[in-house]
């Protein structure tokens, strides 16, 4: 097993540089190249100071050199193990380095080293996913055993409809009406438009309280309260998708061969579906989770735009707006592996599930 | 599935193959839910065909004061105006013509008659460079001219009320009779620019699943049929594509290039292609070791006639299932992009409108999200009905 886990880590790495390797490429092909915009933003400028801004950005950021030495530079920067880097990323070839901290750069749209961007918004949008995942997953567990268990009849059918609307309602749809109406000031105002806390949450208490008869509903409620929307909205389609797998993968297995075995050597009908059935229905489940968790990480791009969240996804959107070269490669980095990462972990957890698979 | 037992005499495969795809479409009508997804999808694509005719600021016909006639529609029309009706029409007739000509006969003169049309309309017509919205209501207000007669719904997409002076501060307008789903926040007709989005909102569906296709089938197909070597590098070009979030990549791609319709279809397609690839590999895997392959070898078949002559046919079911979730999901990137400003720029998107309902201030226009918000469930919907009832109908098991 570890020596699998090892091998995949491994292959990660040709994976990683070829992600960002697209994005670099595309970004440096397209019509006014990587300093265009930043060019252009400055607003109004002479010749001189034009040319001197270009001279800036060439020599910040190796501008003028071929595109494979710029993105080689990046790579020398990024990669664990390599070479010193000088002026404008410059490999110094005399000065071999064995470990060291990866350098994603500065961020040219909000002049702030990249790394402490991300150390920002990455936890944000991983708490989004923390809070979704488990919900859909157990949420929809249940719905497709029940919808199974009734199969033919009026839940499964209502269910199965439901579901299937449910799943192709636009993410920014749903937005928009939650926003509308339970969050504007012209219909139900139960929630906040957007953001994390309020205000003033950070001088609160951190659990609720009442002070004085006053009630304060402190830091954890407050986030809880913003977070409701955001949730809801990044949950309910993988919520009908998840639980859609669920009934058909339940239904495939009762009609399996050692179902009616084990009804048949007389064991209750609760033991055959939630011991024998359940395990294996589970597996189709853990087959997606692998899409399902990365595409959590996009679809918080939408979510997180519309709710105006600063996490990962938000901070795409303002770096590709700013068309903001270090930014955008970072983030193509910071979601491959993440993505990676669980399409590894869904392997994993296929085999712990599936005694039949192994990796060694 | 029935390659199985085509497989092993190509005759039988060869009488087969017409009839296929046609009894497929037809079974889906058994299922309910199918009805409702060609409904919604039949009316759209009505609207979108002739969205030029149906909602417009300019007249069919304008009376002048000297009693001579104008024709302003039909002066101002596109070039893609007038050839996407046109093959809309080519195609309903090779539908038909289907009935007494071989397939290749008719689809080979529908494809080749398209192309004339689309020539012969990007070459031939020539709207006027400067459109203005006003000035038939003008003329009528002043007298210069005695009657007019306007489509369905008297306006353009783009005739903006906060153009004209005087106007702006009253913007956007609610539902009323003269603008039955109320106008934009630039004062924009909305259900004139629902039904012109409509087109649009095909068009990037089915044109961007199309390149997906082409892409995912030959890359695919190479894979499954090559194996070694070029499945190996092959799939690491997949996983590429496969690790990082779709969204994230066509939001960089899209941020980098020009903001137009046509660039939108190809990177969508460009980034969309990794599922039907799998799906492609996945089977010609299971088709390279069949007998018909290896006779087809033999005989020293070209290559491209191997793979997309004889096996693409039997392959192709489970990656048709793919393309019709693939629509959808094409329709639903644009919808997005766009919503987040990174998409349409003047076309009319309903994405684009969806990102009007709300807004600084906290004002939020009820009309300005319900129906584009609707009729890009419907259309998703539709699609994704369509693709259950076509997977049932392929998928004999479940």
């Amino acid at each position: 097993m570890l020596s699998y886990i090892v091998r995949r880590l491994l292959l990660m790495i040709p994976t990683l540089i070829g992600v960002t390797a697209v994005v670099f490429f595309v970004m440096a092909l397209s019509p006014g190249g990587v300093g265009g915009t930043d060019l252009n933003t400055e607003g109004e400028l002479d010749a001189q100071s034009r040319a001197a801004l270009r001279d800036y950005y060439n020599e910040r950021y190796g501008l003028d050199k071929p595109l494979v030495v710029q993105y080689g530079r990046w790579l020398n920067r990024v990669s664990p193990i390599g070479f010193e880097s000088g002026q404008a990323g410059a490999v110094e070839w005399s000065k071999p380095r064995l470990l060291k901290w990866p350098d994603l750069g500065e961020s040219t749209s909000k002049r702030r080293p990249v790394i402490d961007l991300y150390k920002e918004a990455l936890p944000v949008t991983l708490l989004l996913n923390v809070l979704v995942s488990p919900i859909t997953f157990l949420l929809s567990i249940w719905a497709g055993i029940h919808m199974a268990k009734r199969k033919g009849r009026a839940f499964d059918l209502a269910a199965g409809s439901t579901f299937l609307g449910l799943w192709s309602l636009p993410q920014i749809w749903v937005g928009v009406l939650l926003l509308g109406y339970l969050a504007s000031n012209q219909y139900l105002q139960w929630f906040p438009t957007g953001g994390l806390s309020s205000t003033r949450a950070d001088e609160w208490a951190f659990l609720p309280s009442w002070s004085s008869g006053e009630f304060n509903r402190g830091w954890l409620l407050d986030r809880a309260w913003h977070l409701v929307l955001p949730v809801i909205c990044l949950a309910y389609a993988d919520f009908a998708f998840l639980s859609k797998l669920m009934r058909s993968s339940v239904l495939e297995n009762i009609s399996a061969d050692f179902v009616r075995t084990a009804k048949a050597k007389g064991l209750k009908a609760k033991v055959v579906l939630y011991q024998h059935v359940f395990r294996n229905s589970l597996l189709p489940l853990i087959t997606v989770s692998a899409g399902v968790i990365p595409g959590l990480i996009g679809g918080a791009i939408v979510v997180e735009s519309i709710f105006s969240i600063p996490g990962m996804g938000k901070l795409s959107v303002d770096a590709v707006f700013a068309r903001d070269r270090e930014l955008i490669l970072a983030g193509a980095l910071v979601s491959g592996v993440l993505g990676l990462i669980f399409i590894l972990l869904a392997d994993l957890a296929y085999a712990i599930a599936d005694p039949r698979v192994s990796y060694d | 599935m029935t390659s199985a037992a085509a497989a092993s005499s190509p005759e039988v495969l060869e009488a087969a193959k017409p009839a296929a795809p046609r009894s497929l479409l037809h079974r889906t009508l058994d299922r309910p839910g199918a009805w409702v997804g060609y409904a919604w999808l039949g009316l759209i694509a009505l609207a979108g065909i002739f969205a030029p005719f149906i909602a417009s600021s300019h007249p069919w016909k304008l009376v002048l004061a000297d009693g001579t006639m104008e024709y302003p529609l039909l002066a101002h029309l596109t070039p893609a105006d007038v050839a996407i009706p046109v093959i809309a029409g080519l195609v309903v007739a090779t539908v038909i013509a289907r009935r007494w000509l071989a397939a290749r006969w008719a689809w080979g003169g529908c494809v080749g008659l398209g192309v004339l049309a689309v020539a012969l309309s990007w070459g031939l017509v020539n709207p006027p460079e400067l459109t203005v919205f006003e000035r038939s209501r003008i003329m009528l207000a002043d007298g210069s001219a005695v009657s007019a007669t306007y489509t369905l719904i008297p306006y353009s997409p783009s005739d903006r009320f906060r153009d004209q002076p005087g106007r702006g501060l009253d913007l956007p307008i609610a539902p009323n009779a003269t603008h039955l789903m109320g106008t934009d926040r630039a004062g924009a007709d909305l259900l004139s620019r629902m039904i012109h989005a409509s087109r649009v909102a095909l068009a990037v569906g089915f044109i961007a699943t199309g390149i997906a296709l082409i892409i995912g089938v030959i890359l695919g197909g190479l894979m499954g049929y090559f194996v070694g070597l070029v499945d190996l590098i092959g799939m690491r070009l997949v996983e590429v594509f496969s690790a990082i979030p779709v969204f994230f990549l066509l939001l960089t791609f899209v941020a980098f290039f020009p903001r137009n319709l046509y660039i939108m279809m190809v990177i969508i397609g460009c980034t969309g292609w990794v599922g039907y690839a799998r799906f492609v590999r996945a089977e010609f895997f299971k088709l390279r070791a069949m007998d018909f392959v290896q006779a087809g070898r033999a005989c020293g078949l070209p290559l491209w006639s191997i793979l997309f002559r004889h096996m693409l046919p039997n392959a192709i079911a489970p990656v048709l299932v793919a393309a019709s979730f693939g629509v959808p999901s094409a329709i639903l990137y644009e919808a997005t992009l766009s919503f987040l400003g990174l998409g349409l720029v003047d076309e009319p998107s309903w994405g684009q409108m969806l990102s009007q309902a709300t807004g600084a201030g906290g004002n939020f226009y009820w009309w300005i999200a319900m129906y584009p918000g609707l009729a890009i469930f419907l259309t998703v919907f539709g699609f994704n009905l369509f693709g259950e009832a076509l997977r049932d109908v392929i998928d004999v098991k479940s």
